[in-house]
């Protein structure tokens, strides 16, 4: 490496534009060989040059990087490589020091195959599912009756029209926002991603069906593409997705809330059955009926209940009113004199006072000999003590 | 209690079904049994007027195709 030379001014070193471009150009040169993964833009070839050109593009961020590789060397590896095709370029920084400007400078381009594209899926799944946005606790539950479905499908006729047949099928009076967009080729992830927000941003929409074109491997990875995953997995409302089929499952399956493998499907998670909804309302207005009526009906026996009990209760009172008497005289009774003289006994007075010992009279004495029925008039013959 | 003819279908279908789910348990005194079907009966007109009102709509969204900006 030689020495960029500068020149002093005072207290500074200055360069000159082809000294500073040279040492960078220089700086540059130390950097490896690497490979770059993007997409093919602005392809420029002609015959009359000895270098073609691509803008290399990265479709995370869209940051690109001006690519150059001899004419020769493109020819020969016998590509025909189409704007937004992904690719692997292999090669080194350079910069041209004529104008100061970084290019890659390729020493080979290869298409990124279809065990690339598998492999870079399961890393991103990895990686997708690492962060958790494949959790189960992430699913939300979808709205009974949403004001709109959200529809995103493809520009083609056949695939929207079996989900609208099916969700006005089911539920006739189903409002639907439908965004067609175009599912397929480079520019289909960063096209539904846009339509996606424009559905959910819909003020009726509460619920968004993403459903996909056709079902070979290139249709679906549009719905593997990082961007539409993380869309679908940040989507301010509930998403079904009924873009993977029985072979595939595109990454945008595992972040919706719900799949649907089928358009029928679909329409059964997001709209209720009209027919089951009627006959519903009419079974409850049977039950609520019947349920009045079994009201009315216990609220009128136990009214006549009541009231036979109180045409009952005179007499009944009248009876215990009796049974108490006749017990009570029964216990008066018991406690008269009168009882005790039927019993046998008899009330001796002597001179009016009731004689209570035999000691109180004398041989001769007059006696009252009173009986239960009678009195008698006797004498004391004789006293025993 | 909100006039039912200000309620979705869904809040008025539920408060239908606690309704009937009351009446059913049957600890309801009758007078009050008798304003609850009142108000079931008003719950049921306006699910029924919603579903037959209703008209399917689609409304497509315009195309904002970031594809044709890039060219």
């Amino acid at each position: 490496m030689t020495k960029v030379e500068a020149t002093r001014y005072g207290d500074r070193m200055v360069y000159t534009v082809s000294g500073f471009n040279r040492g960078v150009a220089q700086w540059l040169r130390r950097l490896p060989e690497l490979w770059l993964e993007g997409e093919i833009t602005e392809l420029r070839r002609n015959e009359a040059w000895a270098s073609c050109f691509v803008t290399l593009k990265d479709p995370q961020t869209g940051a690109t990087v001006p690519v150059t590789i001899s004419r020769r060397r493109l020819d020969a590896l016998g590509l025909d490589l189409a704007d937004g095709e992904r690719v692997h370029v292999q090669g080194r920084a350079e910069l041209y020091e004529a104008r100061g400007e970084l290019a890659f400078r390729a020493t080979t381009i290869e298409r990124f195959g279809l065990g690339e594209h598998l492999a870079a899926l399961e890393r991103l799944k990895r990686a997708l599912a690492a962060e958790g946005l494949f959790a189960a606790e992430r699913k939300r539950q979808l709205p009974r009756f949403p004001r709109a479905v959200g529809l995103l499908t493809g520009v083609d006729a056949a695939a929207r029209g079996d989900i609208v047949t099916a969700i006005s099928t089911r539920f006739p009076p189903a409002r639907l926002v439908v965004a067609e967009t175009r599912v397929q080729g480079p520019s289909a992830p960063l096209a539904i991603v846009s339509s996606l927000h424009a559905l959910a941003s819909h003020p009726a929409v509460d619920v968004v069906i993403v459903s996909r074109g056709g079902g070979s491997f290139d249709d679906l990875l549009p719905f593997s593409d990082e961007r539409v995953v993380r869309a679908v997995a940040s989507c301010p409302v509930p998403v079904v997705s009924a873009v993977g089929h029985e072979q595939d499952t595109p990454l945008c399956d595992l972040a919706a809330d719900v799949r649907a493998s089928t358009p029928t499907a679909a329409a059964r998670l997001v709209v209720p059955d009209l027919d089951e909804l009627t006959a519903g309302l009419a079974r409850s207005r049977e039950h609520l009926g019947r349920a009045v009526r079994r009201i009315a009906e216990r609220d009128r026996e136990r009214i006549e209940r009541t009231s036979d009990q109180l045409r009952a209760a005179p007499r009944l009172m009248l009876e215990r009113r009796r049974s108490v008497l006749t017990a009570s005289g029964g216990r008066l009774r018991a406690l008269s004199p009168q009882g005790t003289l039927e019993r046998g006994y008899a009330i001796v007075r002597a001179q009016g006072r009731v004689v209570r010992s035999a000691t109180a009279v004398s041989p001769g004495a007059q006696l009252e000999v009173r009986l239960a029925d009678g009195s008698l008039a006797a004498r004391v013959e004789e006293v025993f003590e | 209690m909100t006039d039912p003819q200000q309620l979705s279908f869904e809040v008025a279908q539920r408060e239908l079904d606690e309704i009937v789910g009351r009446l059913e348990r049957g600890d309801v005194p009758i007078d009050d049994a008798i304003g609850l079907w009142q108000r079931g009966e008003e719950l049921y007109r306006r699910c029924a007027e919603l579903l037959d009102a209703a008209e399917g709509r689609i409304e497509e969204l315009a195309r904002a195709d970031p594809g044709d900006e890039a060219g």
